[in-house]
């Protein structure tokens, strides 16, 4: 404790978990930008920020649930519904821009809270209710639309979705957002601290007076708002209210958060470590095509990189407790 | 010392479990500025009357009062409320936390629902020094070894600030110099006007730390609350164990140590921390294997099953150097098996029937073509252990949740009855377990052994060891530190067996 | 409640039979709750009895409850496979491979696509085993590999000519009314209903699933029972492709929506309301037969009414969530399970 506070910050920046991911990063594009000229192109550069705004706000979505220690089948489903309703109210019931968009949100939070709420009464497993959920969610997704889109986007929202300043497009502000509210929440609130106890662990969070039905329903709750302004952020994006937005989701939001070292028993999570996967998942991405790789290799590179993500999580905890009885 | 006033009573407090009557009309009282020892073997109730006082369980009849009024806690919040805070047997932090977080989580110095970690880190700063503990409120919790978790949970406890405090086992897994530092806080606390409840086995940390008594015996009262002075070591024992003589003799058994060991260990170590282990365990012979809790019994048993394989050294059975990597191989070739002494994880499929959890280590035998179990064949083989352990069962597929406790246990050993083993490791057989079921699954042990299976018996209920044990090992910090050959005088073997493990303790101290 | 009111050993039934507890079973429940659905859609709509309607059922039966059974033997072991889809597209993209590129004769290709599916389970179990993780990531990571690598292999190209006499086996009908599909998964059913009811091993898997600890402990292989369970299912998953490819007609690579995604739910309601639990252990093989033409009844039945395909997903889900909450309540009502530590 003698060191000075320089050292300090240093060896707590060290001691990181995304340290290493943040190295990958790094090589990765240092590696495409040498050997791919067009990497650094402006519009190359505004590809990658739109893939990262929405993969961010999905990953971020399934990472507050993996924060309580359960899982959430439905953001993709509770994305879509979001999606449909916000593009629907403007086109059928005529609604202006922001109310179609608190509207969307509120469902967002609406399905969430369903979702905590059955969980934490019936006590089962996350899994099979919202595996139910997605099925209502979706289900209700499709017959609102009968599977065709809402082509009648009002112009402020295709606006927003186009618009860029150079090589950042406008739409990035969202994710940015809600990362820095994201970490804000999991670091510093009394709420994120009480959620990740209940993650880590809920006997103990309980005898410590924490509500666990409070914290399960607001990381619900807060898992559906991020799902609903990723699925209205891809309304912006495709300039329609497509149904199947949030049929490719489960994969992502899941792979981002494991690669960037949540443990799925609850507990830990990293919000930068997250940000970090959606990097490493997006330029996997944009590498392929770059490279003129058939773009369904990603499928395959992603559930590869959880694995080894889940494999090396698993060999620091051996490790950890070698030392432990060493 | 100002006179004491009472602050909590318990009066006629019972609590019954499926099969077993945890308490039984308890009455218990607090004073404020005293240090309470709370007495008993293991499965005397004791934890279930800490339970009860922090809300964790509900007692079925009979009253709590709190500073004259009467109480029902109907959860662990509503206990701390009231002004009564506890550091409990299991592990309740946070891994990933702080060390201060950990202990402010209670209350959270929070500004506008924002976390002030200054204040968290400053505060738990406060405590920690109150315990002599230099460490960085900062740390995260999974970095910390055993023992400074077990302060941590101490120190989290402190910080609720309550007048009531209890404390299960807090000496557990500390050292004796943290035990010092923690009693004279706990005395300092007295003295302010705390009133302190202190659960632990070790005689002699009550009789350094205590005033007032209260032992348990079987869910009854078996000593009322009274001043620990004029009771000396024997009259506590005796108050605890009830029976100066244990009644049953269980005849003597004639062991031939010439033949061949059953099964021995020559200098084994294990990744667990276990040292240089050597003994021999013979054919028809009852070995004790004595210690205090987490001084390494369970993790030998899970040792010799291959759970954890030895480091170093060597295992034979029959005199043959072997190497187990599973329980499978344990009980299929060197027919080794393990009465866990968490029968509820470990020994029973709670939510499958009485036969098949009888049946569940034969059925690999009892296949024939294709894999098929011959009809019926399960039900003849599983029949006579039922008759012969007088199992109570309506059917063979009862589940055994729904058994009671010494059913349950006669379940999980008579799955090794059917599995013919000739070498029975048994953990801890009679915790929570009636009377009437404790002295006959006792009788049972003995005729295990009379009738040729080498048996190790793992208990930490000393007069338990001394009616069944022929020879008893004492084992401290994961190695054995003596061994002593039983006459079943309990007075005169208790007495060796404490100085054995005072000897241990010593050679530790001298060691660090 | 304790059972000390019995007297010992002589009063030991063999075996636990009433008719009280069997009136009251799941599998009970579930036929008179399918009776009444098939009352009530042949009353309001007379073409539901019509044999042509009877084979279409009796034919998308079949291969829902061969999905559920896939589903099933994992759950058995507590825990789950959510690449039974992805395993079973990729398997039957092999065997489309083999009938129609390779021309290898139907029945060899058939068992190699089986054989293929279960080397895809095995791999799954093999992960789930090694790596110490719950199946739930360990599948979720595999069924976007094997599906992005099957779409790779096959650039997304359907196998559309496939041997005639192969696809004409799925369109056979037995008494003018029933698919010879369905008899196929009888087949299944009662090859199942003997592992669980009648031989060693599947004991081995129950309780290897309902209490890890204490069936390794007894000396039971936990590992190899996993591994076994997730082989199973990947078999089961190639067969009920196998299946779905003689209804399309061809072996198509979206026959299971992205990464194979579609499937999940039709592999969880069976089972799930047949009451075999998601904490394994318990299985109830007659219960998923059941529980699948639960959900085939109602799906004809509603579409039969020209309520919207669309709703009938909602309709399902809301069936799922009735079921697990229904089954929890009754779960409180007589037993609390006990969580075993992991």
């Amino acid at each position: 404790m003698a060191s000075p506070p320089g050292s300090l910050v240093i060896k707590s920046i060290l001691r990181q978990d995304w340290l290493g991911l943040l190295l990958v990063v790094v090589l990765a594009i240092a590696g495409l930008a040498l050997s791919q000229p067009n990497f650094l192109s402006s519009f190359n550069i505004y590809v990658l920020l739109l893939g990262f705004s929405l993969s961010v706000l999905i990953a971020l979505a399934q990472m507050v649930i993996i924060a309580i220690g359960q899982m959430n089948l439905s953001v993709g489903a509770i994305g879509g519904l979001a999606a449909i309703s916000f593009a629907g109210l403007m086109e059928v019931v005529g609604l202006p821009v922001p109310l179609a968009a608190l509207a969307g949100l509120a469902i967002g939070i609406l399905c969430g809270c369903l979702n905590g709420w059955i969980t934490h009464t019936t006590g089962l497993s996350a899994f099979i209710i919202t595996l139910a959920t997605l099925s209502i969610f979706k289900g209700l997704n499709l017959g609102i639309t009968e599977a065709q889109p809402f082509y009648d986007i009002a112009p402020a929202v295709k606006a927003f979705g186009n618009a860029r300043m150079g090589p950042i497009p406008v739409m990035l502000v969202a994710p940015v957002i809600a990362i820095i509210a994201v970490w804000v929440l999991m670091n510093r609130t009394v709420l994120g601290r009480q959620m990740l106890a209940v993650g880590g662990n809920p006997n103990a969070a309980e005898l410590s007076g924490i509500s666990i039905r409070r914290a399960v329903v607001a990381a619900h709750a807060i898992s559906g708002l991020l799902a609903a302004l990723a699925g209205m952020l891809a309304v912006a994006r495709l300039q329609l209210g497509q149904p199947t937005i949030g049929d490719d989701w489960l994969i992502i939001s899941f792979a981002a958060p494991v690669i960037g070292g949540a443990v799925l028993a609850g507990g830990h999570v990293s919000v930068i470590g997250t940000c970090l996967g959606v990097v490493i998942v997006t330029l996997i991405n944009n590498a392929l095509v770059l490279y003129g790789i058939d773009p369904f290799f990603v499928q395959l590179l992603l559930g590869a990189l959880i694995l080894a993500a889940v494999g090396i999580n698993r060999y620091h905890e051996v490790q950890e407790q070698a030392r432990r009885f060493a | 010392m100002s006179a004491a006033e009472k602050v909590l009573e318990i009066h006629r407090v019972s609590k019954a479990f499926p099969g077993v009557q945890a308490l039984d009309h308890v009455d218990f009282e607090l004073g404020t500025r005293q240090i309470h020892a709370l007495m008993g073997e293991n499965g005397a109730g004791k934890s279930t009357l800490i339970k009860i006082l922090t809300g964790v369980h509900q007692q079925d009849t009979g009253t709590l009062k709190l500073r004259g009024g009467e109480v029902r806690f109907a959860n662990p919040r509503a206990a701390t409320v009231a002004g009564i805070s506890a550091v409990h047997q299991e592990r309740n932090l946070i891994s990933r936390f702080s060390i201060g977080e950990n202990i402010m989580l209670e209350r959270l110095p929070a500004q506008r629902g924002f976390v002030d970690y200054r204040k968290v880190h400053a505060e738990a700063r406060r405590w920690l020094d109150m315990l002599g503990l230099d460490l960085d409120p900062r740390m995260a919790v999974d970095r910390l070894s055993v023992a400074q978790i077990q302060l941590v949970e101490i120190a989290k406890a402190l910080a609720l600030e309550a007048d009531i405090l209890l404390m299960d086992e807090p000496t557990a897994s500390i050292t004796p110099y943290e035990t010092d530092h923690l009693f004279a806080l706990l005395r300092q606390l007295r003295d302010r006007g705390v009133a302190l409840v202190f659960v632990s086995h070790k005689l002699e940390e009550v009789f350094e730390l205590c005033d007032q008594i209260t032992i348990l015996r079987d869910g009854r009262i078996a000593c009322p609350t009274r001043p620990l002075k004029g009771l000396n070591r024997g009259d506590i024992v005796r108050f605890m164990i009830g029976r100066d003589e244990q009644g049953a003799r269980l005849g003597a058994r004639r062991t031939d140590r010439d033949a061949t060991p059953a099964l021995a260990l020559r200098g084994v170590a294990s990744p667990l921390g276990h040292q240089d282990l050597t003994f021999d365990l013979y054919k028809g012979e009852i070995l004790g294997l004595y210690g205090l809790v987490g001084s390494g019994r369970t993790e030998l048993a899970k040792v010799l099953l291959g759970v954890h394989p030895p480091t170093a050294g060597e295992v034979q059975v029959e005199g043959e150097t072997v190497r187990i990597k599973d329980a499978a191989t344990a009980l299929r070739r060197h027919r080794i098996g393990y009465v866990s002494e968490d029968r509820k994880a470990e020994g029973l499929i709670l939510i499958h029937g009485v036969g098949r959890n009888i049946a569940m280590t034969i059925w690999s035998r009892l296949t024939g073509v294709l894999g098929l179990l011959r009809p019926g064949v399960e039900a003849d083989t599983v029949m006579p252990h039922i008759d012969r352990l007088d199992i109570r069962t309506p059917s063979l597929g009862q589940t055994a949740m729904n058994l009671s406790g010494g059913n349950q246990q006669k379940v999980s050993v008579a799955k090794w009855l059917a599995a013919e083993v000739s070498i029975l490791i048994i953990d801890e057989p009679t915790v929570g377990i009636d009377v009437r079921t404790k002295a006959y699954l006792h009788e049972l042990i003995a005729e295990l052994a009379n009738e040729g299976r080498a048996i190790l018996l793992i208990s930490s209920d000393m007069p338990e060891m001394i009616a069944l044990a022929d020879r008893i090992l004492i084992m401290q910090n994961f190695r054995l530190v003596g061994e002593v050959a039983n006459d079943h005088d309990y007075g005169r073997m208790s007495e060796a067996i404490m100085a054995q493990i005072h000897r241990g303790e010593d050679e530790a101290v001298a060691a660090q | 409640m304790a059972s000390e009111a019995f007297p010992a050993s002589r009063g030991v039934k063999r075996y636990a039979f009433g008719w009280q507890s069997f009136l009251a079973s799941n599998e009970v429940g579930l036929l008179a709750v399918i009776a009444v659905f098939a009352l009530v859609f042949a009353y309001a709509n007379p073409g539901f009895t019509s044999p042509f309607n009877l084979y279409a059922l009796s034919r998308v039966l079949a291969i829902d409850v061969v999905i559920g059974f896939s589903m099933m033997v994992v759950l058995v072991t507590g825990g789950l496979n959510l690449a039974v889809g992805s395993i079973a597209v990729s398997a039957v993209m092999v065997g489309g491979y083999l009938m129609q590129v390779a021309g290898l004769p139907i029945p060899l290709a058939v068992v190699l696509a089986i054989a293929f599916g279960t080397l895809l389970g095995w791999i799954n179990g093999f992960l789930t085993v090694r790596m110490r993780v719950h199946s739930f990531i360990v599948t979720l990571a595999t069924m976007s590999i094997f599906f992005g690598a099957m779409i790779l292999a096959t650039q997304a190209d359907a196998f559309n000519e496939l041997p005639r006499a192969f696809i004409g086996f799925g369109k056979e009908r037995v008494f003018g009314f029933v698919s010879i599909l369905l008899f196929v998964a009888l087949a299944v059913w009662l090859g199942l209903m003997v592992v669980f009811h009648l031989t060693g091993l599947g004991r081995e898997l129950l309780a290897a699933g309902a209490s890890p600890a204490a069936a390794r402990i007894s000396g039971l292989r936990v590992d190899r029972a996993t591994i076994i369970c997730h082989s199973l299912s990947g078999g089961l998953a190639t067969l009920a492709g196998l299946m779905l490819t003689m209804r399309n007609g061809a072996a198509l690579p979206s026959m299971a929506g992205h990464i194979g995604s579609d499937w999940l739910l039709p592999a969880f309601l069976a089972p799930v309301l047949g009451g075999t639990l998601l904490t394994g252990g318990v299985v109830s093989v007659t219960g998923t037969l059941l529980g699948a033409t639960l959900v085939t009844v109602l799906t004809n039945g509603l579409l039969q009414l020209q309520i919207g395909e669309f709703w009938v997903q909602l309709f399902l889900g809301l069936v799922l969530l009735l079921a697990v909450t229904l089954n929890s309540l009754r779960r409180a009502f007589t037993w609390r399970p006990h969580r075993a530590a992991s």
